[in-house]
């Protein structure tokens, strides 16, 4: 009985582990960009050539619309003009009668610029790289916009994936005590590595909030 | 007959193996309430409405003048540095605003569950300090991302020396993290077995991966 639960622990670890693992190579790599992040934002040479769309059936009270509702509302009018990705904090100018849509795919940023009046639009964006991917994905879904966040269905895809990376991390590092224990002769070198490091993460935390 | 190089080349393969794995678990061991810290607070920020773990709304505020003398004539964060050391505070500065009076300073010094928000008048020789208190949830929310920089603020330096040596702790979980990566994929290769069902395992979690890495960008 014990020596099955110990194999299936092992291969759940296994499997789980190679499973999430380019999602901890992620997270990781892009841990050091938001550490050491770039002094400026990307160059403009990455901007792409702006393009218009023109006749665009603007439903009526757009401007009037806000939070999840405007979403909704602008979804079918970037479907049409070709534009793809999650939309970011919708600004109105009410001067020029005009909207400006941030859409964002991990690596490129897109505005989707809507002129109310003549029922067109511009739409202009750039190349981010994948620098800039890996810390948006880092960074995604996040604890800010929460109303319209995750507006689309990749984005929503990446919030399950990034939620199962931490249970499954969870459940390796479990695992993993588990593991290391059944090795009797590798105990005691385990134990002072772990109490090293509770040590270390006591001791900065505590430095951090209270020293 | 094995060569007497082969037995070399075997014999340092079987030391590679045997550390290999010790570092995995060592190292996972080493790092594992770092890990776990990381980890739930990930979860705890892609998740706001989960309301056990509020920490603004029930966040403590007091507020304090003290006198303080004016700092020599020198850079920003100089002056700041002297004022915190006058009240007897420690923390990450902060720049709110650009500053407009040489005889005012005002500027934020914030460390995990707490936030001083301080503003100067060197003519009355005053400070005037908004002290914010966060509870515990609010403590590991900011553990996750106090860096003390930001991507296209260079204003913003990381300027306390904690800050630094937690930027240098998250550093240190990333590069742990990806021996153990690597290093389990050696241990696992060495187990003929677990390759075919590992293959699937590690190539859809690839797959997925980097259809979001790169493959959004070139489909849509």
């Amino acid at each position: 009985m014990q020596r099955g639960f110990y194999l299936v622990t092992r291969d759940l670890h296994l499997y789980a582990g190679l499973f999430i693992s380019p999602f901890l190579v992620v997270f990781a790599v892009s841990v050091f960009v938001l550490v050491h992040p770039p002094g400026s934002l990307p160059s403009p040479s990455a901007e792409r050539t702006a393009r218009p769309v023109q006749n665009l059936e603007i439903p009526a009270g757009l401007e009037n619309l806000s939070g999840r509702a405007r979403i909704d509302a602008v979804r079918p009018l970037l479907d049409r003009a070709g534009v793809h990705g999650e939309i970011g904090s919708i600004r109105y100018i009410p001067k020029e009668h005009r909207l400006s849509v941030p859409v964002g795919v991990p690596g490129r940023e897109t505005t989707f610029d809507l002129d109310l009046d003549r029922r067109s639009a511009t739409i202009s964006g750039r190349e981010t790289g994948i620098w800039d991917a890996l810390v948006q994905l880092h960074k995604s879904p996040g604890p800010h916009l929460a109303e319209i966040r995750m507006n689309w269905i990749a984005m929503r895809a990446w919030r399950w994936l990034a939620d199962a990376t931490v249970y499954l991390l969870l459940f390796i590092s479990v695992s993993g005590i588990y593991l290391w224990t059944v090795l009797r002769l590798e105990r005691r070198a385990g134990m002072a590595m772990l109490a090293a490091g509770a040590v270390s993460f006591f001791g900065i935390v505590y430095a951090l909030v209270a020293g | 007959m094995p060569s007497s190089r082969d037995d070399c080349v075997r014999r340092v393969l079987d030391i590679f193996e045997v550390w290999n794995r010790r570092l995995h678990f060592y190292i996972g061991l080493y790092l594992l309430f770092f890990l776990w810290l990381f980890a739930f607070t990930g979860l705890l920020l892609n998740h706001p409405g989960w309301t056990f773990a509020e920490f603004w709304p029930t966040r403590k505020q007091t507020a304090f003048e003290r006198a303080i003398t004016p700092p020599p004539v020198g850079p920003d964060l100089a002056q700041a540095e002297n004022i915190l050391k006058q009240l007897g505070l420690s923390g990450e500065i902060e720049w709110t605003s650009a500053r407009a009076d040489a005889r005012r300073l005002d500027f934020r010094a914030s460390r995990p569950g707490h936030i001083f928000e301080i503003k100067t008048d060197f003519d009355r020789e005053r400070a005037t300090v908004r002290r914010i208190d966060l509870n515990v949830w609010g403590v590991m929310h900011i553990l996750h991302t106090f860096t003390g920089v930001r991507a296209g603020d260079s204003r913003n330096q990381r300027d306390w020396l904690l800050t630094s040596i937690w930027a240098f702790t998250m550093d240190a979980v990333g590069i742990g993290l990806m021996i153990m990566v690597l290093g389990s994929y050696y241990m696992w290769w060495r187990l003929p077995r677990k390759r075919a069902w590992g293959l699937v395992a590690l190539i859809s979690g690839w797959a997925v991966c980097l259809l979001f890495v790169v493959g959004l960008r070139l489909l849509v």
